[in-house]
């Protein structure tokens, strides 16, 4: 009895003292303790040389663990990692909710223009209901073209588009086998999934994979290539349901920036594609869409106007117009109370535009911070007519020769 | 001295193995049910003499953050942590802006531009009998 009590301390002693040189720190530990949660963490021990991911999350602010979760207190690499979400990347649409909602920051209200989280899981670059809806029933698996399934279930209440819902797709579930590899080939690009190998489609899911254009470095300054990793990358094969990896290396600008096969006009390849394609239409105006073709409305026009109308602008007299609080994270430009800018159809505005006192505009690049001048349609010799404005009718006569 | 028998410096040496490793699975036990040291929730900054703060004179008070206002009913402090999701505000000739965000404030705190709505905390000041200045930070 008495050896085995001895063993047993001596048992105790040695996994305490294992104990205690396993969470003893390797120096001293840094400690923060953001004001956004008031709790002290000890990230900042190991990770003190990660750069600060945004001004608009500042470190002192938001710390690490509001975002990315973890054990604040823990010094050790694995119990500090143990409960984070989504390891390096907590904005993946799975866990988005919780690492970066919250009234005040992504997933407020629609008249605050909070609802991030809302608008990026209903928008077409998430659901990729149109792609699915096409394949279907191109294959005969349903009667047209409605839009019912999305990449991953989603609903919207208070839709404006009559589309409530849409069910998870599962391309297991489809008798077709051309659906079925569809499926299994073709869906790399929504923002849920893991990108194709190559440094060409590298990106991540979720938020980051348009707004990480760096190292831990968050942005709203997105230049073209981070575009190109889904959208300039190569072509389906539709007879074989496959991927084919673009083969030519792109020298000019204009070959880089769009399919070989299309024309475009000069300010189409040298403008970031940021500088014309909104917030509505790239991230989703909160409503689900049956299609890209739904949500996209941006026309050579909305900058240019036509022959017998001038653009939309507005003079910016409100302290809280969103224009101001867009500059403000991408102050590309220095807005002021009293400036006019170009809006679109719909109303956005095209903060980065400004209208001279000349009556011609000047932009500035998002992402390149070039600044360019441009002038209306109305009073030049083109020939247009104001009834046809796609993109094909201007390229007839200002599609650069390539 | 008497030699110590091998049965005793056993005996001695399981005495003090069952002492030791007891007191320590005890403090073990008792640092594991302590919360730990809990952040502060109420903060007081001497800021010297009163009478070094001219009236009509504004101050900022990098350390708590706020600034420190003397008027002619007293002194005042506004504290320079933003209502939106408290960030550090910086001067600006009209007031104050967030470099978070960009919610502006006037200069008696007061939201001109969100996305902050609520007007800066106003931190409690008190003057000792020795004619200090202090500053009482609640968080």
């Amino acid at each position: 009895m008495r050896i085995a009590l001895t063993l047993a301390a001596g048992l105790l002693l040695l996994s305490l003292a294992f104990t205690w040189w396993q969470q003893s720190p390797r120096g001293e530990p840094v400690e923060l303790t953001p004001t956004l949660s008031g709790q002290p963490e000890y990230c900042l021990t190991c990770h003190g040389d990660v750069p600060q991911i945004s001004a608009a999350h500042a470190l002192a602010t938001f710390g690490c663990v509001s975002c990315h979760g973890g054990e604040r207190l823990a010094l050790d690499a694995d119990v500090a990692h143990s409960s984070m979400r989504g390891g390096a990347n907590p904005s993946d649409l799975a866990l988005v909710e919780d690492s970066c909602g919250g009234g005040d920051c992504h997933s407020g209200s629609e008249a605050d223009d909070r609802h991030h989280i809302q608008r990026v899981l209903t928008s077409v670059q998430s659901t990729y209901a149109g792609a699915i809806a096409s394949m279907r029933y191109s294959f005969g698996a349903q009667p047209d073209l409605e839009a019912r399934y999305g990449i991953a279930a989603v609903s919207d209440e208070e839709t404006s588009t009559g589309i409530h819902s849409l069910a998870a797709f599962e391309p297991w579930n489809e008798s077709h086998p051309l659906v079925q590899e569809f499926g299994e080939n073709c869906l790399t690009c929504h923002l849920n999934a893991t990108p194709r190998e190559g440094e060409a489609f590298a990106r991540s899911t979720g938020c980051a994979s348009c707004h990480l254009t760096g190292e831990h470095t968050f942005s709203t300054a997105i230049p073209y290539a981070q575009c190109n990793a889904c959208h300039n990358r190569g072509n389906y094969d539709l007879r074989t349901m496959t991927f084919v990896e673009r083969g030519d290396e792109a020298v000019k600008r204009v070959d880089d920036y769009y399919q070989p096969i299309a024309q475009f006009t000069r300010c189409e390849y040298t403008l970031d594609c940021i500088d014309c394609h909104t917030r509505a239409e790239v991230m989703g105006d909160g409503d689900l869409h049956a299609d890209k073709q739904s949500i996209q409305y941006i026309q050579c026009k909305t900058c240019h106007g036509t022959l017998t109308d001038l653009p939309h602008t507005r003079t910016l007299t409100d302290p809280d117009d969103i224009a101001f609080r867009l500059a403000f994270l991408n102050p590309v430009v220095d807005l002021q109370l009293g400036d006019t800018i170009l809006v679109t159809e719909a109303g956005e505005p095209l903060w980065n535009t400004r209208v001279l006192p000349d009556g011609t505009y000047e932009m500035t690049g998002k992402a390149s911070k070039q600044v360019f001048t441009f002038r209306p349609v109305m009073g030049t010799a083109c020939q247009q007519n104001p009834d046809e404005q796609q993109s094909q009718y201007c390229h007839e006569c200002h599609a650069v020769e390539r | 001295m008497s030699d110590l028998s091998r049965r005793d410096f056993l005996k001695v040496l399981r005495t003090c193995l069952l002492y030791v490793s007891g007191a320590l699975a005890a403090g073990g036990l008792l640092r594991f049910l302590d919360p730990g040291e809990q952040p502060p929730t109420r903060t007081e900054f001497n800021l010297g003499p009163a009478a070094a703060y001219a009236p009509g004179s504004r101050t900022v008070l990098a350390q708590v953050p706020a600034v420190l206002l003397h008027t002619s009913a007293g002194f005042k402090a506004l504290s320079l942590t933003c209502t939106h999701l408290g960030c550090s505000l910086g001067g600006k000739s009209e007031g104050f802006a967030c470099a978070c965000h960009g919610s502006r404030f006037d200069r008696e705190g007061k939201s001109i531009r969100g996305p902050a709505r609520e007007q800066l905390a106003v931190l409690h000041t008190e003057v000792t009998a020795e004619g200090d200045l202090r500053l009482i930070k609640e968080s």
